[in-house]
């Protein structure tokens, strides 16, 4: 790494930003048109604020601190998508699951909290509001968006049919209809075709969804429709947990097509199916702003990027990471973003100091609660061969158990220090 | 728009205090790369915050090195740690190691109460003879320090090696399970708190 010259400290640190601050505050609204924080280093933009993208800007502060971070992120809080099923079944609290974003401040990441509107590659800017702002690397974390228009009644009524599959206000919401529902009701959950974020997270939520209703409402009934063929993760590990919960009637090859709040039903290519809360999961695509910047293949959805360096086939200066990818052997999972963020970070200061990127494979660590006190857990290793990543091993554990559990919450405590502390 | 902008700008200024926590460390040391995955579980540069995952800041990089290879020939059971032992011994183990061992080792945050500690510190006496009077293992003959490790891990390991499932049959291990043997279950805790207290 380079020294650190007093010059290149102010630069990047608070205080080189301080005075950046100032000429915004001096020009007020006018500041935010055109060129609002000129560049006067080398500097990665990254858009997105999740398990990617703020392990991202972390990391390159981590391992050169003359680059400038900033890091673009509507949200003023991060709130964690695994371990949120344990919300609804009244196991965790939200807050117990959200943080703030100081932690990458202390790190020297300057956090503007809005919308990146576009990206204008050939110019290497991105919009913000009415200005932009200059990048010598991009990083995109751009997580998903849904699909609403793939399932008739459900654009128009969401705020009625929740999906729950951001971590938030949804998360509470379904709680509380949870919650709410009748003694002896119908809940109704709804699995899209893969792929999607987090593979085991509808099986992991059908389980906890099935241990709250044994416990609290035992006349009640869960009813899964997967529009996949069969449990798409951990099938054989989840299928012992339901052992356990005969109150599941778990329906394969049933992909939802329309949902009508009104006459609280949904209704799949063959049947209409009558509930009391459901708990639409959308289909999905790549996050709006990789759509905006031609990022997506051609199927518009997913986008492809270069296994070493995770630099879009389309658009070779924009580094995209986490759930928006596709073409790696890879699940769709936060620990497989936050090692996409640091191998990244890494490329992308190599990268900007006229070296070779490493040559380095993500890891796949992901754990499922199936009630309230067990687990279970999926372990992916890869390397990289020919340029490609390989996987080398995948490991199951041998079942549910509470140690199981243990492990997922010191996993947590790990990987959420490692995003933001 | 107004607000949000002397929001941002008020943001920036607060972030003129600028520390540089020990992490991941500069990206051309050794090993530095090829250490990245691993925070995910045991923590920033190896310094797991939680009862359950083991620090592996500061280990001995011989002992490390034993470990690694143990769970990726399947002698320490672990589904987690096996395909990552080999991920590992891909990108070369021995770089990994030196790594860590180059890390401060910072004491687990997760406390026991002092009773546990105070059961935990009278049941030890047979462990210092390995061990060492503040458990600061000996690095020669591959004993790990036990000292401020994280109490979830230390408490599971005693249990595997009282029912032999960690390096079955192993000749170095022989006495510390002979030793298991004759500890209840419900000593370990005590101990765990004890040695995950010492500093």
């Amino acid at each position: 790494m380079r020294a650190v010259t007093r010059r290149a400290f102010l630069r990047t640190s608070g205080l080189g930003l301080g005075a950046l601050a100032g000429g915004a505050l001096a020009g007020c609204a006018a500041s935010m048109k055109g060129d609002f924080a000129p560049k006067k280093g080398p500097r990665v933009v990254v858009i997105g604020g999740g398990w990617g993208g703020a392990t991202a800007a972390k990391y390159v502060r981590q391992f050169d601190r003359t680059i400038e971070v900033v890091l673009i992120e509507p949200n003023r809080q991060f709130v964690s998508c695994p371990f949120s099923n344990l919300v609804l079944a009244g196991v965790r609290t939200i807050d117990s699951l959200t943080m703030g974003y100081d932690g990458l401040r202390k790190h020297g990441v300057r956090i503007i909290h809005e919308t990146a509107s576009a990206i204008e590659p050939d110019q290497k800017r991105v919009r913000l509001g009415e200005g932009y702002l200059q990048y010598d690397r991009l990083v995109v974390s751009p997580g998903v968006d849904f699909q609403w228009e793939q399932i008739e009644g459900l654009a128009q009524n969401q705020d009625k049919v929740l999906h729950a599959w951001k971590a938030g206000p949804q998360t509470v919401q379904l709680a509380q209809q949870l919650a709410a529902m009748p003694d002896g009701g119908v809940f109704v959950l709804s699995i899209p075709l893969a792929a999607y974020r987090c593979p085991p997270g509808p099986y992991e939520r059908t389980s906890l969804v099935a241990w709250y209703l044994k416990t609290n409402k035992p006349k009640s009934k869960l009813i899964v429709l997967d529009a996949n063929q069969n449990i798409i993760s951990k099938a054989a590990l989840f299928r012992a947990a339901w052992q356990a919960y005969p109150n599941i009637d778990y329906r394969p090859a049933s992909r939802v097509i329309g949902v009508d709040p009104g006459a609280r039903e949904v209704r799949t290519e063959f049947d209409k199916i009558r509930y009391d809360v459901v708990n639409v999961i959308p289909p999905q695509r790549a996050g709006a702003i990789a759509v905006q910047a031609d990022l997506v293949g051609g199927d518009k959805r997913w986008c492809e990027v270069n296994h070493v360096t995770y630099q879009s086939v389309k658009q070779p200066g924009i580094h995209v990471i986490g759930d928006a990818t596709i073409g790696l052997p890879v699940p769709k999972s936060g620990n497989i973003a936050n090692a996409m963020g640091k191998i990244t970070a890494a490329a992308v200061v190599n990268l900007i100091n006229g070296k070779e990127p490493p040559t380095l494979a993500p890891g796949n660590t992901c754990y499922s609660w199936v009630s309230d006190r067990e687990a279970i857990a999926v372990v992916n290793a890869y390397k990289i061969e020919n340029g490609k990543v390989v996987q080398i091993e995948q490991k199951l554990t041998p079942a549910q158990s509470p140690l199981v559990a243990q492990r997922a919450i010191g996993w947590t405590q790990s990987i959420w220090a490692d995003i933001l502390a | 728009m107004r607000v949000t902008l002397v929001i941002v700008a008020g943001l920036l200024l607060c972030s003129v205090t600028w520390t540089g926590a020990e992490g991941a460390g500069p990206l051309d040391e050794r090993g530095a790369v090829k250490a990245v995955t691993c925070a995910a579980c045991h923590g920033p540069a190896g310094n797991s915050r939680s009862s359950a995952m083991p620090i592996i800041a500061g280990l001995e990089p011989a002992y490390f090195k034993k470990q690694i290879e143990d769970y990726a020939t399947g002698k320490r059971l672990s589904p987690e740690m096996e395909p990552y032992a080999k991920q590992v011994l891909n990108l070369g183990v021995d770089d990994v190691t030196a790594y860590f061992a180059a890390r401060k080792r910072e004491a687990t945050p997760v406390t026991s109460p002092a009773d546990a500690v105070g059961r935990g510190r009278t049941a030890a006496a047979q462990c210092t003879i390995c061990h060492g009077p503040q458990g600061q293992g000996d690095a020669a003959k591959l004993i790990p320090s036990l000292a401020g490790q994280a109490p979830g891990y230390l408490r599971e390991q005693m249990l595997l090696f009282k029912q032999d499932r960690r390096s079955p049959g192993d000749p170095t291990l022989a006495a510390l399970k002979a030793l298991m043997k004759t500890i209840p279950d419900e000593t370990f805790g005590d101990l765990a708190a004890y040695y995950s207290s010492l500093r």
